[in-house]
């Protein structure tokens, strides 16, 4: 009997932990959507109360983006005269809740550059021990920056978290500056504009939910050759293919789109 | 592209309307919307025509598969097309799924989102199998989805976790996402999901076909029973950011299995892969063995990738040996102790199962309450995994004797303790004993 029992290999009597139906949920890789968003004087009224909405309506929307294989979290940084997170971690998008935001004071776009820089690293915003994606970082402005946005971008520059992202911006109304806004995301691309309203609505969920998704769903083939990709082919691929869907997405609805014989 | 809007109707491509009503989900093609069809609900995919690269050749492929009908009752498969909009875009309908079937993203999650519909406010539920026997049941019915697909001579190309959708209490079931499905040798742009694709598609060297889609199939099968990535472990977590380099890395050109005999670089690193850690030792040798093959020369050599009748084979082979125990441990045998070659004993209470032999097989199977054998098990030619022919029962005269119940439709030919065959008949039984032979007509069991 004694015998018997000597001859039972350890991994058998580790019975707490061995129910084959115990999982816990598959390891995600995780990625983080940054928001970053001018909250200066001139958003006051209209064009922050529409942003607050869409925001709000946005994100039960996007809830269920990463599927299995992905946790998807947010960030959302502010800036006017200060710089400000509007949660001090970035956190799930399963638990997040939209806090409205309100405007006053200048446009400090640099020491946003420079705040978001220092807080993707590993040491802090990006420190899940797991894999992670690049993130998405999502840039919504209404005017022109009032500091020295240049040496914030050329700090944010130099972080590999950015270099490797995907970035896209959004200008809200005439006064911004698209030049600006491509010189943040690297390309005119992945830079939208919104003038009215209800453009502002479309536009946030358009590059919202395609940046998102991009690398967590299924693609089609970039081309028909059956010819070996090397790394300079898929470098930076997915930030060209999110240029080129928003480009598809904003087109379209510049030519607005409802065909002569639908809608009866 | 363009969205359709509640309450919007559609024109089908052989007459009728269907009215959208809601929205489902969206997908890398697509947006999946509820419509009203004849008085019915159905599930509408409404496609992204920018995403298609040959809207036409796409289409005429989705009406040459609703011709063809699905392979089996299986598949949610495209019943209607619609018309196609001046600008292009078209969809087509198919049945919606049950309530009782949850997706695999769900289930790999291990809960759902319920959106209360006053409030818009989610609450998690849980999502897991209610038993072993329904999780490994769920197994074989997948690989047999696939087997039926590529018999019928066509492949799915874009086979991930968002293309099933399984009832977590009987293991069945549906295949959803068909309209990427092609004859052999066909492929109309699709890729496939970052993570499920085969290393070759990743690489750019192939299209997707049936020698990709049972790569993605192992990928598929390992997230089910090992709840991880096959390909993610220390070598890739060291990567930190998973650029696009670093997927063309791992997931092709150096694709490297996690539990590869050879090299040891990729081990799942506690903490993050705990799943695979635990799971990964519970499993009998010739289910790894299978994965083993599957991620290491099948890798690079399509040739080697396991068939569908193989993992179908080894599945039911795995069910067998799924052990409830009276003290509530359910486990494979290979979580038992085994005191002698006829015998598995529960290592947490003692208690102790006989085992029945097969003539067709060289293993033997433990004999408990409430065990199952299914057709296939006692009929060599046939495939039925579903359909229970016999089950340990206990006599309802007689309390304390256990025996064994004919669920099928034939007789059996029994060895009683006064060493005569008798004739078992359908609904009959006979008790178990040391010496019991029982000839099912061509296969004979013996304890």
């Amino acid at each position: 009997m004694s015998n018997i029992e000597n001859t039972v290999p350890d991994s058998l009597l580790d019975f707490d932990d061995d129910d084959p139906l115990g999982a816990t949920s598959v390891s995600k890789k995780s990625l983080v959507i940054f928001f970053m968003i001018d909250t200066s004087a001139s958003m006051r009224g209209k064009k922050m109360g529409q942003l607050n909405t869409v925001m709000e309506e946005l994100i039960p929307e996007i809830r269920r983006v990463g599927e299995a294989d992905t946790d998807v979290k947010i960030a959302v940084l502010t800036f006017s005269t200060d710089v400000k997170w509007m949660y001090s971690a970035p956190v799930s998008i399963e638990e997040f809740e939209w806090a409205r935001l309100e405007a006053s004071g200048v446009t400090s776009m640099g020491a946003a550059f420079e705040e978001i820089s220092s807080r993707m690293s590993r040491n802090s915003f990006l420190n899940s021990p797991s894999l992670s994606f690049a993130p998405v970082i999502f840039l919504m402005t209404d005017g022109y920056p009032s500091d020295d946005y240049k040496k914030g971008l050329k700090t944010l520059q130099a972080n590999s978290w950015y270099k490797f992202g995907l970035k896209a911006a959004l200008g809200i109304g005439d006064e911004a500056n698209d030049d600006v806004l491509a010189e943040f995301t690297g390309s005119p691309d992945t830079v939208v504009h919104a003038y009215t309203g209800s453009q502002l609505a479309q536009m946030i969920k358009i590059v919202a939910v395609t940046a998102s998704q991009i690398g967590s769903k299924s693609m089609t083939l970039s081309d028909e050759s059956n010819k070996e990709l090397s790394e300079e082919d898929v470098f930076a691929a997915k930030q060209k293919l999110l240029g080129q869907q928003i480009q598809e997405l904003v087109s379209q609805d510049e030519n607005n789109t409802v065909s002569f014989d639908t809608g009866w | 592209m363009l969205e359709l809007k509640i309450g919007q109707e559609v024109d089908l491509e052989f007459g009728g309307k269907a009215k959208v009503t809601g929205i489902i989900g969206s997908g890398g093609q697509g947006v999946v919307y509820l419509v009203e069809f004849n008085g019915m609900q159905w599930a509408l995919k409404w496609y992204d025509i920018d995403k298609i690269r040959k809207p036409e050749e796409f289409r005429k492929n989705i009406q040459n598969n609703i011709a063809d009908g699905a392979p089996s009752n299986r598949f949610l498969w495209p019943k209607y097309l619609t018309k196609v909009l001046p600008d292009g875009s078209f969809g087509y309908l198919m049945e919606l799924k049950p309530d009782s079937f949850d997706s695999f993203v769900d289930i790999l999650n291990t809960y759902k989102l319920v959106i209360d519909p006053m409030t818009g406010r989610a609450t998690k539920k849980t999502v897991r199998f209610s038993t072993l026997y329904a999780m490994v049941t769920s197994v074989i019915n997948i690989v047999n989805a696939f087997r039926q697909l590529h018999r019928a001579g066509k492949s799915y190309q874009d086979l991930n976790d968002g293309g099933f959708f399984i009832n977590v209490d009987t293991g069945a079931v549906l295949v959803c996402d068909c309209d990427n499905i092609a004859p052999e040798g066909s492929n109309f742009g699709i890729g496939g999901k970052p993570g499920y694709m085969a290393p070759e598609v990743v690489r750019g060297i192939a299209k997707p076909d049936v020698q990709t889609d049972k790569y993605s199939l192992a990928v598929v099968l390992f997230k089910l029973l090992f709840r991880g990535d096959p390909m993610e472990g220390e070598k890739v977590v060291k990567d930190v950011c998973l650029t696009e380099i670093s997927e063309l890395k791992h997931y092709g050109q150096n694709a490297l299995f996690v539990y590869d005999p050879n090299d040891t670089s990729n081990r799942p690193v506690r903490g993050i892969h705990d799943n695979v850690i635990k799971f990964w030792r519970l499993y009998p040798d010739y289910i790894k063995n299978a994965f083993i093959r599957s991620f290491t020369e099948g890798i690079t050599d399509p040739n080697k990738r396991i068939i569908e009748n193989e993992w179908q084979s080894l599945f039911i082979r795995l069910r067998s040996e799924i052990i409830m125990c009276g003290c509530g441990r359910t486990n494979f045998t290979s979580m038992f102790e085994k005191p002698d070659d006829k015998t598995y004993r529960c290592p947490k209470c003692g208690m102790k199962f006989a085992t029945i032999g097969f003539s067709n097989s060289d293993t033997r199977v433990p004999l408990y309450l409430g065990r199952k054998f299914y057709e296939c098990e006692i009929n060599p030619d046939c495939d039925d995994f579903l359909n229970v022919a016999g089950e340990l029962v206990e006599n309802k005269l007689r309390p304390g004797v256990l025996g064994i119940k004919n669920c099928s439709e034939k007789s059996w030919k029994v060895k009683m303790p006064d060493g005569i065959f008798y004739d078992i008949s359908p609904g009959k039984g006979c008790p178990i004993w040391k010496e019991l032979e029982i000839d099912f007509g061509g296969i004979i069991a013996k304890i």
